[in-house]
This record gives C-alpha cells, structure tokens and sequence, in this order.
C-alpha cells in the first residue's frame, strides 16, 4: 500500500472496505499520536486481543500483547515521535496473535485522515506459509520406531559431527520428533558454560516453506533422512546458525537453565514472564518464548544441552514430547561421549604410533650401534690375530737386514719390512676405530671438536700453523654422535690434506651451518704450478682403491656415513680444491650427555 | 755373567724371533711354549726376566703372570701381547712393562734393557 488516502474510518460507506479486509484476512488498526490503538477492524481486533471492535477505546499499545516482542512498541513510538510530516518507509515486523497464528506486520505512517491528524498504520496478515496440519500425536509403536532409527544412526559412526547432526535431524525432522528448529550447545567444563554450536530449522516462514517443500518433494523415511544427511542448505539455516554460534550461557549464576544442567532434567518453558534473566535472556537470542531444554547427559556427566521450539508453527510443546526428547537427548550424549572416547582413543593411537615409530628409528639405530660396536669387536679380534704373523715377517726381514750383505737381497728384506710397517698402520687405524665405536654417543660442538683436531695435527706434524689455518667457525654448531669416531675421521681427512699440501701452498678451513647440516670445508690454497698435480693426486685418494691411503678414507669415510653425514672432493669456481665434511645438525631430543671438547 | 731370560709364548716363530734378536744383544734366553712348561722352567731355574705373550692355550697369560709372581716375586715380567686392550686389566698391573706386539722390535729391546737395569742383572 502506499500513498493511500484513507477516508474516515467511521464513514458507513467504508464498512464495505472494512468489511472486505476482514474477508479478505488483512487486519487494520490505527494508533493516534499518544501511542495508543483508536481503530480496528474485526481481523485486526481478533488478532491482537483488542475489545471493542471496529471502534475501540483507545489502547495503549504497550498493553497489546502481540506487539510487546522484539522491541516493537519501542520502534513504534519512535516512529510517532519522530514523524517527519510525509509518507515514511514502513515498518515490517513478525509477531504472533494472541492465539498463536503467525502474522507479518506493516506499520506505516498515514499521508492524511481527516480530524485525526498524523496517524500510524498498521496493516496485519497472516503469515504467507502451508498449513501445518497438528500432526497426530504419535504412538508407542511410532515413538519406539523413531528412537530405535536414531539409536541406529547414532552408533553408526564415530564421528562428533555426524552425531551432533544426526540429533538435530531427529529432533526436526517431521518423520522424527517434528519440533521446528533444534539448537545444541556443548558443555565446557573449565568454564561452566555453554557454547552454541549447531543449529537447525528456519529462521522464518519464509524460509520454512522453501526448506520444509524441499524435504517434503524428496520425502524419505527418517532412518534413510538420518543415514543421508541432507545437504546442510535443504535443513539448515544460515542465520539460524549465525545466531546460536554467538550464544553463551554462563551456567555459574543460578538459573532455570543452570538448574536443568546441574540437576539433570528437562524444562518445558512456557512463559518467561516469571523466569530468570539469564533464561529470558537466552530466549530473548533464539526469538521464542516457549521452548523445550533437555540436558545431554552421559554416565552422569554434563555434556551439552538441546533446546528445541515450534516457532514458526506455534504449536505447543507437551510435557509428553519434551520426555521423549530428552529419551532422544540421553542416547544422543551416550554416542557423543562414545565419539569423545573415539577420538581420545584415535589420539592415543597416533601417539603410540609415533612413538613405535621412534622406537623401531632407535631400534633401527641401536641396532645399528650394536652392529658397529659388534664389527668393531670382530674387527679388533681379526687385527690383533694379525699382529703376530707381521711382528714375525717384519721382525725377521728386519733380523736378515742386519745380517746380510748381498744388497739385492737387502732391498728385498727393505721392502718385506717397510710393507709390514704399513699393514702395521693399517691395524692401528682399524684398532683405533673399533676402539671408538664402543663410546656412547653425545652432542658435540662440532666447530670445536675441528678446532681441536687442527692443533692436535699441526702438533704431530710439527709444521707451521699458517700450513692449515682455521679461517672461520660458526660457533655453536651442534651435532651428534661418538665424539672418538668423529673425531677420529676429521682428523684423518685433515691429515690426508696436510699430506698433499706442498708449501708455499695452504689450506683454509672454515666450519658452518648450510641447509642444516654442520659442515667443515677444507680448501686448498695451491698456485698454479701445483694445482692440477694436487688435484690428481686427491683424486686418486678418495677414488683409486690401490692408494695406501684408500683405508684412511674408507675408515674415516665410514664414521662419517654412519652419523649420517657425507664427504668429498670438490673443485671451484677457482679451480680450487676443497673437501668437504657434512654431518647432520642434532636435534633437540639428542641430549644424551654432551661434550665440550675441554 | 749375561741376564737370562725366559720367553713365553705359544707361537713357535715368535719364539724363534725374539730368540734371535735377543741372542744378538748378548742375552742368554730359554723359551716356553705353554704355562705348564714356564712354569716347569721358572722352577727349575731362576731367571733376571720373563717375556709373556697373554694369549696361550693352557692359561692365559694373566693368570701365569700371578704364578710367576709367587715364584720369583723378583724376576721383573714384560707383557707382550699383539692386543692393546689388556692394557686396562688390572691384572696386567702386575707386570712390570706391557709391550704391544711389532715387527719392530726395537721398543721390545729397549724395555728389557730397561727392566734388567732397574732391578740389577
């Protein structure tokens, strides 16, 4: 309607339109400038609980029941007050008759009436939704056939979620317990409090006729609606939703609400008239008056709360449907805390597999240790049987040396001895590892351990320090492993190159972190005359079996492949030769011990 | 008079080696190829010193060193093994001088030098 000139609402001539309207179920009323009801017709007076008529003592609006939700008269009188003198946008809102029939509201400020001056319009129908038979009350035999398809559905799966749904479904749907919206909110024991979590059921009429069509076109029984889960858009309510997941009630403060949960029964509120603010205020949120709470419980525990109204319909809430709901409401809290267990037990799972799988690492490790410490065994057993047969071919080419004369045959004793003296060395190195692999393994600072290794060959060789010179250590690099081992291997690949180093060549050696790993670089300082013959022959050590250095590399090479780390020759943008050792950094759990290197 | 010097160890080359090389520094030396057999001689005869390799078939080298203290407790021993590791047996303490096994057996001669200068020849 919109600029409608409404001639005197007493004119007899106007009892056809007035007539019309209540036939044609439009109510009519008009409120004056004090904010009170003057005129109605029949419909209008039927539905707001008017006396009197089409013509009526005025009423004060705040006295009319329907219009006292949501802040309406409020709304109203400010519209009356604040009247600009011209047609103003009308107000539309939802309320209910005093019998419940739902009803859409538009409250317009009039262009004209003659002796009344400026009035408000207000302009009722009934809502715009199917009719809703009252569905018959259900039986035994129904009740039970509802229960046992959510019981069934419910210990189908494990999942929280599907859970939470599967409660709600029931709870709304019209093959389940029917109500028009259901809400869940989840009990947080630290705070002792519930939050609004799931919701279902339109926020409208509206919207109740195109969700409630969608699921009638496609009817289906409640066990294949509950094993189906609609799509969420054909049951839910996107503002339905909105609004439950910003609720929170504090269930400290004595309450209806509070008193429902601690002592573990349901509530049928019918009027909140007389109720505490916390309850009136909850179902102030959720936009009803008349609702059904049931407490979630399991095993005596407090797990949530399940409301549950008929708004959009009206219907009325019968003790007889809330007892059956909170039937509903127990198994449903028996299968969330099933879920709860289900996922702590998940949990566990994955925290126990995480720890086999530490294990069998350690295992793999210790295993690993035990073979190295077994073979180092093996290998010490098998050097030290060694022994004896070159102390006797050593010791008699060195007894015929001293003897003869013939000095063919002394090159020959010369070569007996010298080659004894090297398989010597060779089981010293073999010796020396084996002897390592027993110590436990620790964290290690590996630019120390370096540092160390330096001196103590610079010390040996009695050459100059400026020969291999220490250029750079990151401090606190941190690795892990058999520091003897270790050690042992960075000093024989520090060794290896001071043997190639011909002076006035150096070498550098730096220590860092590159993509976590602790590496120590050890390049070559050789002019050109030099270069490519050290590089041959380095070459030739780290690739040529025949070299007498072949075992050095292996042993050394061994440890450290065995700490997971790597070694090997590199050349430069320089032409530089460079060797590399590259260890894995240790991680935080490697704290067995720990060597400073003092 | 030259020491005399009794070398014990099961390995006939060994035995044979360090006889040599030992003759060759003008001591007199006998040698054992088993416990029993040192222990037979050390009775027999007083020695200025034992040579005792610790891997024998009949006893280990150890354990003879403890009968050959309670002999001649004067008779200086060296032990003279090819493994190292006997080196932190306390049984070992009881020797005088542990020599690792080599061809050269210059260390070898050295400490027998040794030994017999310390406790008179």
């Amino acid at each position: 309607m919109s600029n409608y000139d409404l001639a005197p609402l007493t004119d007899p001539t106007n009892q056809v339109l007035w007539e019309s309207l209540n036939s044609a179920g439009i109510g009519l009323a008009l409120v004056d400038g004090n904010a009170s009801l003057t005129v109605s017709n029949e419909s209008a007076a039927t539905w707001l609980g008017i006396p009197g008529g089409i013509h009526t003592s005025a009423t004060p609006i705040s006295a009319i029941e329907p219009l006292k939700s949501g802040g309406l008269i409020d709304k109203l009188r400010a519209m009356i007050s604040n009247d600009p003198g011209e047609d103003t946008p009308p107000c539309r809102f939802h309320t209910r008759s005093v019998d419940g029939t739902p009803l859409c509201a538009t409250a317009r400020l009039t262009s004209k009436a003659p002796h009344a001056g400026r009035q408000l319009l207000i302009m009722l129908m009934r809502e715009p939704v199917r009719e809703i038979s009252e569905p018959p009350a259900l039986s035994g035999p129904e009740e039970l056939q509802i229960l046992s398809s959510v019981a069934s559905a419910l210990s189908s799966s494990n999942d929280l979620d599907y859970i939470l749904k599967t409660i709600l479904t029931g709870a709304t749907a019209s093959q389940g317990l029917g109500f028009n919206r259901a809400f869940l909110f989840l009990y947080d024991n630290p705070t002792n409090s519930l939050s609004g979590y799931l919701a279902v059921g339109p926020s409208s009429p509206e919207e109740a006729g195109r969700i409630w069509g969608n699921l009638e076109a496609n009817r289906v029984s409640l066990s294949e609606l509950l094993s189906g889960q609609p799509d969420d858009t054909q049951v839910q309510s996107g503002s339905t939703q909105g609004m439950v997941a910003s609720i929170n009630i504090d269930l400290n403060p004595d309450s209806l609400i509070a008193k429902a949960c601690t002592q573990k029964t349901w509530l049928n509120l019918e009027a909140l008239d007389t109720v505490d603010s916390v309850t009136k205020e909850f179902s102030s949120r959720i936009g009803t008056q008349k609702l059904a709470l049931v407490p979630l419980v399991s095993k005596g525990n407090l797990m949530g709360l399940l409301a549950a109204d008929n708004l959009i319909t009206g219907r009325p809430i019968c003790d007889d449907a809330v007892q059956l709901l909170q039937v509903f409401a127990d198994q449903a809290a028996v299968a969330m805390e099933r879920a709860g267990l289900y996922e702590e037990q998940k949990e566990r799972t994955r925290e126990v597999e995480k720890i086999n799988t530490l294990l069998a690492e350690s295992q793999e490790h210790i295993i690993k240790i035990e073979k190295m410490s077994v073979i180092g065994e093996l290998t010490a057993s098998i050097a030290h049987e060694l022994r004896n047969p070159l102390t006797i071919i050593g010791g008699f080419a060195n007894l015929m040396l001293k003897s003869t004369t013939i000095d063919e045959q002394k090159e020959y004793l010369n070569i007996i001895a010298g080659e004894t003296r090297r398989a010597e060395s060779v089981l010293n190195h073999v010796l020396d590892f084996s002897k390592a692999s027993r110590n436990e393994s620790t964290r290690i600072d590996f630019s120390r351990l370096v540092e160390k290794n330096l001196a103590l060959l610079i010390g040996r060789l009695r050459c100059p320090a400026e020969l291999m010179r220490l250029l750079a250590a990151q401090s606190e690099i941190w690795v892990y492993g058999n520091y003897d081992q270790i050690s042992h291997a960075v000093y024989q690949f520090l060794r290896l190159v001071a043997e190639e180093i011909i002076p006035p060549g150096k070498a550098e050696i730096t220590t860092e972190v590159i993509q976590e790993r602790a590496v120590m670089t050890v390049r070559l300082i050789v002019d050109n005359e030099h270069r490519d013959g050290t590089i041959k022959a380095l070459r030739q050590i780290f690739t040529d079996n025949k070299t007498s250095q072949r075992l050095t590399v292996l042993v050394a090479g061994e440890a450290v492949r065995f700490h997971g780390g790597n070694f090997g020759l590199s050349i430069g943008n320089d032409r530089l030769p460079s060797l590399f050792v590259e260890l894995p950094l240790a991680k935080e759990a490697d704290h067995v011990g720990t060597h400073y290197n003092n | 008079m030259s020491a005399h010097i009794i070398i014990i160890d099961d390995d006939r080359n060994i035995r044979l080696l360090y006889e040599h090389e030992l003759s060759c520094e003008g001591y007199q030396v006998a040698t054992a190829s088993s416990a029993a057999e040192a222990i037979e001689k050390a009775s027999a005869e007083p020695f200025n010193l034992a040579i005792l390799d610790i891997e024998m078939p009949d006893m280990s080298g150890l354990e003879l060193l403890g009968k050959l203290r309670e002999l001649r407790p004067n008779m200086p021993v060296i032990l003279n093994s090819a493994y190292s590791t006997y080196k932190s047996d306390f049984k070992s303490w009881l020797a005088d001088a542990y020599v690792v096994k080599s061809s050269d057996i210059e260390p070898l001669k050295q400490t027998v030098k040794e030994m017999l200068s310390n406790y008179g020849s």
